[in-house]
């Protein structure tokens, strides 16, 4: 008897504890504040925006950066700049807005933006050779930099969220950097969130929401959980297999948003068989685009034709393409291979290629698989290696034909970085090994060439040329998949480049 | 005493310099360079070049011997160094984890603790009945349901369906509920059986018997005398397991989005952040050492023949 009353008062102990706390929850968010908590499926330990590569602080509306690029036309477009030029691409003169304060309320004057600057190139080598700046002077409201070399796509490089501009006289850079934009932090907690209030001073208008959390979970599935439990009312990317159930959710909406990534099918082109251009058609035509969106991306894809997505001014309109097995095999046979006994075979030498992929994409083995199949049925022996860094293999080791690889090509809305990476013979993404020469030569001019139509133009050129030797295929550009709650959120908008987040428009109903 | 001390401390400098040389050179002759993280070669435009000019700056093309040379040589400073992509000192970073992963680890101990001590005790008072038939059970099913699947499910259980308890973060005390009771119940199972087997040996020694025949209640034999001795190979196992155990809190830490020292490493280990890594095996290391050294402590208090036995000796 006196064991049951024990029993029953830590039962009734236990059932009270939980329920402070859910009520605990409960008036966290009802105390009738517009607040909204944002799910983003990378965390951040640390939120110097110079550093961070999650690039919490300008996602999360804290920071901002000079230039600004547009979601509707993918051009860029001033932001804490008012205005830049330059006439030999080497010597920029930018003017900036003047009505804009730091969280502190100091004014963001050209002395704080070249500390900024500075602070950023000093800290991260990898703006430094991003923005490749000789100096800066700073007068007023306007700055004149220069640039090591003529550097006409240094405007768009102003675009990458490490080169925020924040307050630099204040130090506390990992927890609470003072930036200029619509949300401010009040809490950081490393790995967990990032809380965030209303910047009355915001220069384009304080932010509608008084609060903000930004939040981190990298599991997908606890991710769609949140959603479903209120816990979030933004979710990115969510878990594939759950957004059928998140859509039948009353209240709920999901955005499938196609980015700046493509995944492709590297070459190498020091491999003998791969040098035959007929026989990289062959590969190209082998690939089932459409059936590897269907199937392995199911749908949240676009089918990718070139490297860059078809609403950048600099994707050319492709020539229509045949593809499938027999097409293949006719390219095939024009490179000299015929088909014996089920094998194809050039001088006795059977076609087999090594086929390089890695799981950090999930997606990137089963493309694979699926090239393995359709190849095999056209008599080409594939032999798939899994490899864990690809960057570092691909450059250090010639042992293999072909790899699936994903790449972002026109992060900052120009195509220069891309371009050079891959296909300039000193690009540290040219893994293929491409040295033509009058391809380095469009990617010298293109560097060379200053303001956004003429570079548009040359690099659409490029990228035609590129499509016309098969340097590289390309089979898709993945979609951004973004969850939220539709009864309450209002004005979400899924930027194509990921870079903003918690604007001072969004608002809750 | 002074002596069985120095003993101890020059055993210690002896494990942490052979463990760190061998982490050392696991850490760098895997495959992964640090250098194309430092210059985020799939964001920016970079050169060949400049990729190599990097790696020779920062002592990357010098033997490993050298490079384990000047990191020892900065150890011994107490200098740990800066993490190459968070550019924060590397004790910092790790000692701000730390207390979150020992936290679930305590949690997980605690859980581990109220399920194994009654189930493994009454398994073994009742040998064969039912309850022994339910210990098997919870045994094997805990170690068949992954810890990442039994998280989401009580995700979905008390934070979606009943809404009473967070599902993410560190908040106070109650965001560690469901992580600890994710990784407490995954490792609670082995636990159990260890515990049932060693209680049965426990009873089944003579000086149970002994205690039996003058007339000592059962409740005493069990608590004072059976249990006590059955304790010893459960606390070897623990603290052989404990590193393993730290080491497993990552996935738990990841679906709840507990900010560990375990998902930190894991970040540091895809970006081969070296100064990282080398820091947390360190700090693993003395952990582990620390741990050990109170296992062998117990020893003491719960085996009297020990005790007897240094007695005789003095």
């Amino acid at each position: 008897m006196r064991k049951s009353y024990k029993l029953l008062i830590i039962s009734i102990l236990a059932v009270l504890l939980l329920t402070a706390c859910s009520s605990k929850s409960a008036e966290k968010e009802g105390n009738g504040e517009k607040e909204i908590n944002l799910l983003f499926n990378f965390a951040a330990n640390s939120l110097d925006p110079n550093i961070d590569t999650s690039y919490v602080s300008l996602r999360a509306g804290i920071t901002e950066t000079l230039v600004h690029l547009n979601d509707e036309n993918l051009m860029i477009e001033p932001w804490l700049a008012e205005s830049w030029s330059s006439e030999d691409g080497q010597t920029w003169t930018i003017k900036l807005r003047n009505d804009v304060t730091f969280q502190n309320g100091e004014p963001m004057d050209g002395e704080a933006v070249k500390a900024s600057l500075e602070r950023a190139m000093k800290d991260s080598i990898a703006i430094e050779n991003a923005l490749r700046i000789e100096s800066i002077r700073a007068v007023g409201h306007t700055l004149t930099i220069k640039t090591e070399v003529p550097f006409p796509e240094f405007p768009s490089e102003l675009v990458h969220p490490n080169t925020s501009i924040i307050d630099v006289t204040e130090t506390d850079f990992v927890n609470k950097p003072i930036g200029t934009g619509p949300f401010a932090v009040s809490s950081f907690t490393p790995g967990t969130a990032v809380d965030l209030m209303r910047y009355e001073g915001y220069w384009d208008g304080a932010a509608k929401l008084e609060k903000a959390r930004f939040s981190f979970n990298e599991d997908a599935n606890a991710r769609s959980l949140a959603l479903e439990s209120g816990g979030a009312d933004i979710v990115f990317r969510p878990e594939v297999e759950s957004l059928e159930n998140l859509e039948a959710i009353e209240g709920v909406a999901v955005e499938s948003t196609s980015t700046f990534r493509v995944h492709q099918m590297t070459m190498n082109l020091q491999r003998e068989s791969m040098r035959n251009i007929n026989v990289r058609k062959a590969i190209d035509a082998l690939i089932d685009r459409k059936s590897i969106v269907d199937t392995i991306l199911r749908g949240h894809a676009a089918v990718a034709d070139g490297p860059f997505p078809s609403s950048f001014s600099f994707a050319p309109t492709y020539p229509e393409k045949q593809t499938g097995i027999e097409v293949a095999r006719t390219f095939l046979e024009q490179a000299g291979y015929e088909e014996v006994g089920g094998v194809m075979q050039k001088d006795g030498e059977p076609l087999a290629l090594t086929l390089l992929t890695y799981s950090a994409r999930a997606d990137l083995p089963l493309i694979a698989q699926v090239f393995q199949s359709d190849a095999g049925q056209l008599g080409i022996e594939v032999d798939i290696q899994q490899i864990e860094v690809p960057e570092e293999y691909m450059a250090a080791n010639r042992d293999w034909d072909l790899t699936t690889y994903s790449n972002l090509t026109a992060p900052r809305g120009d195509a220069g970085y891309y371009l050079n990476a891959t296909y300039h013979p000193n690009g540290a993404l040219n893994f293929s090994g491409v040295n033509d020469s009058k391809l380095t030569g469009m990617i010298d001019q293109l560097n060379s060439t200053v303001g956004q139509e003429g570079r548009s133009d040359l690099a659409e050129e490029i990228a035609g040329y590129v499509d016309k030797e098969v340097y590289n295929s390309f089979i898709l550009h993945p979609n951004t998949l973004v969850a939220y709650n539709s009864d309450k959120v209002e004005n979400w908008v899924t930027s194509r480049s990921e870079y903003y987040m918690l604007t001072n428009v969004l608002d809750v109903k | 005493m002074i002596r069985i001390l120095s003993r101890r401390l020059f055993e210690v400098a002896i494990f942490l310099l052979l463990i760190t040389f061998a982490s050392f050179l696991f850490a760098r002759l895997a495959p992964g360079d640090p250098v194309l993280s430092m210059l985020r070669v799939d964001d920016v435009s970079v050169t060949n070049e400049q990729v190599e000019q990097l790696r020779e700056e920062m002592g990357f093309n010098d033997p490993l011997l050298v490079q384990y040379g000047l990191w020892l040589t900065d150890f011994v400073k107490m200098d740990f160094g800066n993490s190459y992509i968070t550019k924060q000192p590397v004790m910092e970073m790790l000692l701000s984890g730390l207390p979150a992963t020992l936290e679930l680890t305590a949690g997980a101990l605690l859980v581990m603790i109220l399920i194994a001590v009654p189930l493994g005790s009454f398994a073994a008072l009742y040998r064969g009945s039912w309850i022994d038939q339910i210990s098997r059970g919870v045994s094997l099913l805990g170690a068949a349901v992954p810890s990442f699947w039994l998280g989401l499910i009580l995700i979905d259980l008390f934070g979606v369906r009943l809404g009473i308890l967070p599902t993410m973060g560190r908040d106070g005390f109650i965001s560690a509920v469901l992580p600890s009771v994710t990784l407490g119940l995954a490792i609670t199972s082995i636990y159990v059986r260890l515990l049932r087997s060693s209680l049965i040996d426990s009873l089944s020694h003579e000086f149970v018997r002994a205690a039996r025949s003058r007339g000592i209640s059962e409740t005493r034999i069990f608590f004072s005398h059976a249990f006590r001795a059955s304790l010893p190979p459960v606390i070897t196992v623990f603290g052989v397991s404990l590193g393993s155990l730290i080491g497993g809190v990552v996935v738990i830490e990841v679906i709840f989005a507990y900010p560990g020292i375990g998902k930190m490493v894991v970040d540091a280990i895809r970006a081969r952040d070296y100064p990282v890594i080398q820091g947390y095996i360190l700090i693993m290391a003395i952990l582990v050492f620390l741990v050990n050294s109170t296992v062998d402590l117990s020893y003491r208090y719960l085996n009297p023949e020990l005790r007897l036995k240094e007695k005789r000796k003095s």
